[in-house]
């Protein structure tokens, strides 16, 4: 198992964050629907304390995601893409990141505004971000409002992200779902790929 | 049937010493310095504490050499809830814990206070939250200041106290919020009073 990227294809590394960090999002959005329908109750409380936890996970490993990729050769794209493909392919992958930063440090607004207590994983106390001087509550329906616009945008855009792996796989024929998919052979420079 | 002139008198007398609690002619009567005090609680939600506080009113008198006739009644305006969370106030608000549209006040009464020694005393008094009455007992000191800490000429003294109890006996949140911890079991209540007597 090769842990670094090359100029074709992900390492591993770099795989088990891509599809961690996937599987926790889609997860954490799930979670965070369902505890904002909750009314205020245990449960709800039972289940932010889940998102507020998963959701900074995923801030830090999406911090370590971009820093590997920066320290890393990033697998070039198909020679078969036009100039527009390329340019959205950069574009909405730049936006994901983004996205993926915005998210939890939004969520983490609206926790620290909240004045609610919380450990992550119930181990230790998450430090608050808004300062003690701001307007709580204004702060708290501010990020709470770009919280939301915010998982509008990653669902279009996860969206596209697979539409667009798909179309790679099932149109192009070209590898570059394949190489991103777990203990794919493509990956490995021995057998192929 | 109209009662003779010359039974006004001792009538009057007999009203007057009926409406007037004997009480405040033994006790001093203090006023609570509001801006100094506090009546606060705290208690933990999933695992962390906070604390909050309450705006309140309170008759207090109090006279070491004259406990028989000395008396805490205090109103608690609950509605007042101050805990540094938005949602956790807004909470508060709902029939699962006080309930403010049915119950916006809680009451502690003395029945009787007691000395234990030195500074140290303890008020036994009914604790009404909601519509559920418990007796509880406030262990607290109280302290006469000097003449130096007088605050415009009038004698000041200081009231702290403390005790724990656990809201659930006052129907105040349920089994279901406690049972996992999200919010303590416990709660605990401080009383933190600066108090002046006017006519001295």
């Amino acid at each position: 198992m090769r842990l670094r990227n090359t100029r074709a294809n992900w390492g591993a590394v770099a795989k088990f964050l891509h599809w961690v960090v996937a599987i926790a999002i889609l997860g954490n959005m799930g979670l965070g629907l369902y505890a904002a329908g909750l009314p205020m109750s245990p449960a709800q409380m039972d289940a932010f304390f889940w998102h507020k936890s998963v959701g900074l996970t995923v801030l830090g490993l999406v911090v370590l995601r971009i820093l590997w990729r920066l320290a890393n050769p990033t697998p070039e794209l198909p020679p078969t893409m036009s100039a527009w493909q390329r340019v959205a392919a950069h574009c909405s992958h730049f936006a994901l990141y983004l996205l993926m930063i915005a998210m939890p440090l939004s969520g983490w607004v609206i926790h620290s505004a909240s004045g609610f207590p919380m450990q992550l994983y119930g181990l230790f106390e998450v430090p608050n971000i808004v300062p003690e001087s701001a307007d709580q509550s204004a702060v708290q329906d501010g990020a709470a409002i770009v919280h939301y616009w915010l998982f509008i945008a990653i669902c279009v855009l996860v969206v596209l992200h697979v539409l667009a792996a798909l179309k790679h796989h099932f149109v192009n024929g070209d590898g570059v779902l394949v190489r991103m998919l777990p203990f794919s052979r493509a990956s490995d420079p021995i057998r192929g790929g | 049937m109209r009662l003779p002139a010359i039974f006004l008198p001792p009538a009057l007398v007999l009203a007057l010493s009926i409406l007037l609690p004997t009480s405040a002619l033994g006790a001093d009567e203090w006023e609570v310095v509001h801006e100094e005090s506090i009546l606060g609680f705290a208690t933990t939600q999933m695992g962390s504490r906070f604390e909050g506080r309450f705006d309140f009113s309170a008759d207090m008198r109090f006279s070491a050499d004259d406990l028989e006739a000395s008396e805490f009644d205090v109103t608690v305006d609950v509605t007042s809830a101050r805990t540094g969370s938005r949602d956790r106030d807004q909470a508060l608000a709902e029939p699962e814990f006080f309930w403010f549209e049915e119950f916006p006040e809680a009451y502690f009464r003395t029945t009787r206070i007691e000395h234990i020694e030195g500074n140290e005393y303890q008020a036994v008094a009914n604790l009404t939250i909601r519509d559920i009455t418990h007796e509880v007992t406030l262990p607290f000191t109280w302290e006469e200041k000097d003449d130096e800490a007088r605050v415009n000429g009038k004698v000041t003294a200081s009231m702290d106290g403390g005790l724990t109890m656990e809201p659930l006996e006052w129907d105040v949140g349920s089994e279901e919020w406690v049972k996992d911890g999200s919010i303590g079991r416990e709660t605990e209540v401080f009383v933190d009073l600066l108090l002046v007597r006017p006519e001295s």
